[in-house]
């Protein structure tokens, strides 16, 4: 059988083209490439090569319209033994090819021609042309004999016309060789065999059938030359004729033969080709030679030779001539009893040659599966011949199948753009989707597809095609691994390591193999790198850019162009970036990736390669990083992977389509979870641009970034280094607080940070933060007790955010639309871990009284204000200038409060109180910190409580009015109504304000070791103190009572020697009551004096009195008018040195209601009994 | 019964959703791929055929060697493919009217995504009782 068989194939003279002498492979290539161009020569322009030395037996030979075909046979080919069946078997011309710059000798040239033209019996016509000879071969080439043409060096158009031209001649020549021919068989008895009959003797009557036989024949062979010749008139004229003989000789075969002959000559006609029924009649008369074909088979003959070949050649042919769309069917048909046929054929290339045939038959009819089909019957009869050439065909045929049974290499897809749209356009309808994530990964034809690859992978390790092994390999494990046993899954390995041995280091190929890689994250930037959109237009340039809230939408982003769901992503020149993908080795081996790292087609990206080992069955999560090199965006589609010595490049789409045909349950497996990996969710890729570089500040806590360890309110400062790693330099920077506890930062460097600006690349601040521990709550309590760790984790901390650019455009491009560069926010979380510290128990007011001594001068009165009284008791020692008098009761007080702190922690508290004086104070104070009082300090141990007293300044306030009782004690209406609001309200607002003032200057300190200490929260302990008692202790006595000694100037000279206040004893003292009254309104009373010893006896009443008195001393009748004092006069005694006490008292009378409320009486009736505090009097002098 | 003989469906995608090696020669892996490879080639035909007759059956449409491909088409577009070496026709006309009522069972269940493989054992169990009855 012949390849590429037609019914025009009869029509076609075959010239051999033979290289003669040295020719390089790529030359002799271009040399054929210019023959083929001249396959076929009009007879028009032969006619000046054509002579007629007879009358030409083509009677018919249409000059003006035909045509000589060539068939062109590179490298010549052997004889066929049915040559004198159909003549266009036989090579007529023989040309030879020589390079004349590799052949200089060009009669040993000759020679060789000479000699290859001897194979080539049947050849009429010999050339050899030379091309490019130099001036010397061309000079004498002239010489040599007429066979030999030499082409001058020309280009290569120039070249082609001469060829043209040679061509033209050779088809003249050939043409009057066939006239020639055709005369000589005519006329002589030529003999035409073909191996069929060659064997069967002749009886004597055969003989006669055989002479009628060989004129029928040679009729054929007429008609066949007429055909070469281009003369179809003639030939079907001498084919009617040899159909006539053979049918009378039942010379079956070459009956056939001639009808086939006849079918040429009608096609090549023009004038048939009119003709509508030319179709149906070709394919009438083509079953008609398939039928006789069929009839001439000889049973005896049929181990040695069939004409077989001839009927399934017929069927191709027809076949072809009907291989059209509409007639599909019945091509079909033919090709389906040709591929029949094949089982009978006796030579393997016969069969070869029909199998190809027939896919090459059904790829034209679009029968993409059929050729595939036929074509891996092909590529299994190559491999049968077990030679490496017939492998190289079986893997180029395989490859060709790969297409239909989609498996083809992702090289042989050209355009990437088919699989582009279908993964993006038919992403969201689903069924479409679902096809083309089958053509992706087609498992459902897996068997097929599993043989197809297998096949290829033998042929290419036959071949010796380790790139191609290698690709099948990696596309047999990677696509079907759950189909192959681990045995199985190791031989594809060995077969991978043993392809890439015999590649160069760094072959690519298009075709990922192991491992599986998705993305798992791309990592948006920390929040020591936020980057901020920059608003220049506005001094907080952060403000509205960065996203607020907790709300994915927020109604005031509209107008955002670009899509919600694409994600922006920036990064900066010259930054390190990450990017997490996740690798599976579903596989029963080892898998070593040499390197991976990320593939870049925009080539703004450097990536870092690392090398990963990934176990059997087990996945990975990577973090693979790069820096970005130019501004622009980047597109990162995949990974470049360099695993079993070869590079290949695996892109996350195809993951994720797999991943989602796994999910649907179209695909085998999904590699990531039966290695044992989470279902992810898609991972969208967001939009990556690349912005020049920015400042970055990087920043980290002086003496460690561990927690800040805090007991409630400490106050600590903490100092944080912030150092600028970038390029360029922090041009603007803002500070600003976020979270919770914000109260806590007591202060922040703002100046010292702006103080430092611009700050350079690699330059460094230090920025002091004050923080000040804050309460923990209840639920903090249980979780300081519980366990510090979770405590830490606790998001209660604040955090610097610290908002920062560089320059605000770059010098050296002006800024092109919104080309501000962006700034950035470094968020500094102040981790803050609060521990329980002291704990406040209760506080109370506490007084106590010294008794006054009675002296020629009353203390004098202290109003709240007024420190007056301070002024007469500055003293030497602190502690004592808070022990003065009470100006209303006019005796010596000292105030406490009394705090109760209990200490349950593991450490030892010391705690010392100041009170800060008042700032009139100030003109007053010793030294600088004289107007703070210090006390000692107290030390409470763990688990212990401790009271600590501090005292206070005593204060009073001046008038005992209605309003304090307004809405405290509620009171009448009357009392109520009587006060106006306003003054009611002042009042009131006086007493908190003096409440408040005394609180805010006191201060608890405490420490603890070395350097923890803060201050203990009291405001409000002391507050809910006072309120307690504020009443009995702040509020004044309706009456004050005092005693003075009244002097006569006589007696003072002599008073010089004694001192001060004294009274001496066997004197009359004369002495004053006084009694102020401390409301506004009268009060009357009736007044009693008492005096009494040390022992507590009544001395002046008594029968055994020691004081004698002169006045009144009982029941004395007093009016105090509003605000006023009134005296009363008396003198003393004293019989007996000694201590004695005086004490005034008094019964109000008519007591008004504030009165009452003041002495918390029960009842109207009850009388007001006020009584003064005792005064003390030293009496000296002897008994 | 044939000695050989593969049926397969054919989705309306061209994806194979059931296949099953239903003769009685013995099972040689080879054989078996082989008849897959026919029936995927065959599908090139039954695409050209399915649109010209209003008959679902084919009958035998196309062959390779001795085997032969009858196909059943149903309105959804499944195809029913049987490769065979019996010239059974009346048989396989049956069968394949009974497992298109099977196959119509399957596609009524409402967990059955159409397309998808069969994977119901139900129905492996019944179109091999049906292949040793009529084939």
């Amino acid at each position: 059988m012949e390849p590429d068989v037609s019914i025009e194939t009869f029509s076609m003279i075959r010239i051999a083209i033979l290289p003669i002498g040295k020719i390089p492979h790529q030359t002799l290539r271009d040399y054929y490439s210019m023959f083929l161009h001249q396959h076929t020569i009009p007879l028009s322009s032969i006619s000046s090569f054509y002579t007629e030395e007879q009358k030409s037996p083509f009677t018919n030979q249409p000059w003006d319209t035909g045509s000589l075909r060539f068939k062109f046979i590179l490298g010549g080919s052997p004889p066929s033994p049915w040559e004198d069946f159909q003549s266009n078997r036989k090579i007529l011309a023989v040309i030879g090819v020589c390079h004349c710059p590799l052949s200089p000798d060009l009669d040993s040239v000759i020679e060789e021609f000479n000699g290859v033209c001897k194979g080539y019996a049947s050849a009429r016509v010999t050339r050899c042309f030379g091309f490019f000879p130099c001036d010397s071969q061309l000079e004498d080439g002239g010489k040599k004999g007429d066979n030999l043409r030499l082409f001058p060096p020309a280009d290569h158009q120039t070249q082609e016309m001469h060829l043209q031209t040679m061509m033209q001649e050779i088809a003249a020549s050939l043409l009057m060789e066939f006239e020639k021919y055709v005369f000589q068989a005519e006329s002589s008895g030529t003999i035409l065999k073909t191996p069929l009959d060659s064997q069967a003797s002749l009886s004597s009557e055969e003989v006669i059938k055989a002479k009628k036989r060989r004129l029928g024949r040679v009729q054929k062979t007429i008609g066949d030359y007429c055909l070469l010749a281009g003369s179809p008139v003639d030939a079907n004229a001498h084919y009617s004729t040899a159909l006539e003989l053979a049918r009378l000789t039942t010379d079956y075969f070459w009956y056939a033969g001639a009808l086939e002959g006849s079918i040429c000559a009608l096609l090549i006609d023009p004038i048939s080709q009119i003709n509508p029924a030319l179709e149906d009649e070709v394919r009438r008369r083509y079953n008609s030679v398939i039928s006789h074909y069929k009839k001439s088979f000889i049973q005896e003959s049929a181990q040695r030779v069939s004409p077989l070949s001839f009927e399934l050649e017929a069927n191709l042919k027809l076949a072809r001539y009907l291989c059209r769309r509409e007639l599909a069917k019945e091509a079909v048909e033919l090709l389906t009893s040709a591929a029949d046929g094949a089982k009978s054929l006796i030579d393997a290339t016969d069969r070869l040659i029909l199998y190809v045939e027939i896919a090459r038959l059904f790829g034209t009819l679009g029968y993409k599966r059929k050729a595939a089909f036929f074509s891996r019957q092909v590529a299994q009869l190559y491999l049968q011949q077990d030679n490496n050439l017939a492998a190289i065909s079986a893997l180029q045929v395989l490859a060709l199948t790969t297409k239909a049974y989609c498996v083809q290499s992702r090289a042989s897809i050209s355009d990437n753009s088919h699989i582009n749209e279908v993964g993006s356009s038919h992403a969201d309808s689903g069924k479409m989707y679902h096809q083309s994530v089958v053509s992706l990964f087609e498992s459902q034809w897996s068997t097929l597809q599993m043989v197809v690859l297998r096949e290829i992978l033998l042929s290419a390790v036959r071949a010796g095609d380790p790139l191609a092994a290698w690709s099948a390999a990696a596309r047999l494990l990677r696509s079907y691994y759950p189909l192959i046993t681990p045995v199985g899954q190791n031989g594809l390995a060995r077969a991978l390591a043993n392809s890439s041995e015999r590649l160069p280091y760094g072959t690519r190929s298009s075709d990922p193999a192991l491992p599986f890689v998705r993305l798992y994250s791309f990592p948006l930037h920390s929040s020591q790198m936020d980057i901020v959109k920059r608003n220049p237009a506005r001094e907080d340039w952060w403000a509205g850019s960065a996203p607020s809230g907790p709300f994915i939408y927020t109604p005031f982003s509209k107008g955002e162009p670009n899509d919600s769901s694409k994600k922006e992503l920036i990064w900066i020149v010259g930054e390190p970036v990450q990017i997490l993908v996740e690798l599976a080795n579903p596989c029963g081996f080892n898998l070593k990736v040499d390197s991976i790292y990320l593939s870049v087609h925009s080539g703004n990206l450097d990536p870092f390669p690392i090398s990963v080992d990934l176990p059997p069955n087990s996945s990975k999560v990577i973090a693979l990083s790069g820096i970005p090199t130019s501004v622009g965006l980047v597109m990162i589609p995949g990974c470049i992977v360099h695993c079993f010595g070869v590079i290949t490049e695996h892109l996350f789409r195809d993951v994720d389509n797999l991943l989602h045909g796994a999910a649907e349950g179209l695909v085998l497996s999904d590699p990531f979870r039966s290695c044992g990996s989470l279902r992810l969710k898609n991972v969208p890729v967001p939009n990556i641009s690349v912005v020049p570089p920015l400042p970055l500040l990087v920043s980290h806590f002086v003496g460690g970034d561990g927690a800040i360890i805090l007991y409630e309110g400490e106050i600590r400062d903490i100092y944080i280094s912030l150092a600028n790693a970038g390029t360029v330099p922090v041009e603007q920077a803002h500070i600003s607080l976020s979270g919770k506890n914000q109260d806590s930062v007591l202060s922040i460097p703002y100046e010292a940070l702006n103080s430092v600006l611009p700050l350079k690349p690699g330059a460094e601040v230090i920025l002091p933060v004050t923080l000040k521990a804050w309460k923990l709550g209840l639920v903090d309590l249980d979780n300081a007790s519980g366990s510090m760790g979770r405590q830490l984790k606790d998001s209660s901390s604040p955090s610097l955010l610290i908002h920062y650019a560089g320059p605000l455009t770059d010098c050296e491009d002006p800024p092109k639309g919104s080309a501000v560069p962006p700034g950035r926010r470094l968020v500094v979380p102040l981790n803050i871990c609060v521990l329980q510290g002291l704990s406040f128990v209760k506080a109370r007011l506490l007084s106590m009284e010294i008794p006054a001594h009675v002296g020629e001068n009353l203390p004098k009165p202290v109003y709240v204000d007024n420190s007056a009284s301070k002024e007469a008791n500055v003293s030497e020692t602190k502690m004592d200038g808070l022990v003065k008098i009470d100006p209303f009761r006019g005796s010596w007080g000292l105030r406490f409060l009394e705090l109760e702190l209990s200490n349950p922690t593991d450490v030892v508290f010391e705690i010392s109180v100041s009170v800060q004086l008042d700032s009139t104070d100030d003109k007053l104070s010793v030294g600088q910190d004289a107007n703070v009082y210090g006390y000692p300090k107290t030390r409470i141990d763990r688990d212990f409580s401790a009271r600590v007293l501090i005292p206070l300044e005593d204060f009073k306030l001046p008038i005992l009015d209605g309003s304090f009782f307004m809405k405290d004690f509620k009171l009448d209406e009357a009392a109520g109504s009587r006060n106006s609001s306003f003054s009611e309200k002042s009042a009131k607002a006086e007493l908190k304000a003096s409440i408040n003032n005394l609180i805010s200057r006191i201060k608890v300190r405490w420490q603890s070791g070395r350097n923890s200490s803060g201050e203990l929260n009291t405001k409000d302990a002391i507050q809910s103190a006072l309120k307690a008692s504020a009443m009995d202790v702040l509020l004044p006595d309706p009456l004050t009572f005092g005693f003075r000694l009244v002097r006569n100037n006589l007696s003072q000279e002599s008073n010089d020697s004694r001192p001060k206040g004294s009274v001496l004893a066997h004197d009359m003292t004369p002495m004053e009551v006084l009694v102020r009254n401390n409301t506004k309104e009268m009060i009357r009373m009736s007044l009693s004096i008492t005096c009494r010893d040390v022992a507590g006896e009544n001395c002046v009443e008594d029968t055994k009195a020691t004081v004698l008195w002169s006045g009144v001393l009982n029941g004395i009748t007093i009016e105090a008018p509003p605000l006023k004092e009134s005296k009363h006069s008396f003198s003393l005694y004293f019989l007996v040195p000694g201590e004695y006490t005086l004490v005034a008292a008094a019964v109000v009378e008519d007591a008004n209601d504030i009165l009452r409320a003041r002495a918390k009486t029960n009842s109207p009736d009850e009388p007001i009994f006020c009584r003064g505090p005792p005064f003390r009097v030293r009496v000296i002098g002897t008994a | 019964m044939a000695t050989t003989a593969c049926f397969i469906i054919v989705s309306r995608d061209d994806i194979p959703i059931y296949e099953a090696e239903v003769g009685s020669a013995t099972k040689r892996e080879d054989a078996a791929q082989m008849h897959q490879f026919i029936l995927h080639a065959a599908l090139d035909i039954v695409q050209d055929l399915a649109w010209t007759t209003s008959a679902m059956y084919l009958k035998a449409i196309d062959r390779f060697n001795d085997l032969v491909v009858s196909v059943y088409v149903t309105a959804g577009h499944t195809r029913l493919m049987l490769l065979h070496d019996s010239r059974n026709d009346d048989g396989i006309k049956s069968f394949f009217q009974e497992v298109h009522e099977l196959y119509i069972k399957i596609l009524l269940n409402p967990l059955y995504l159409p397309g998808s493989r069969i994977a119901s054992s139900h129905f492996d169990t019944k179109v091999r009782a049906l292949a040793r009855k009529y084939l």
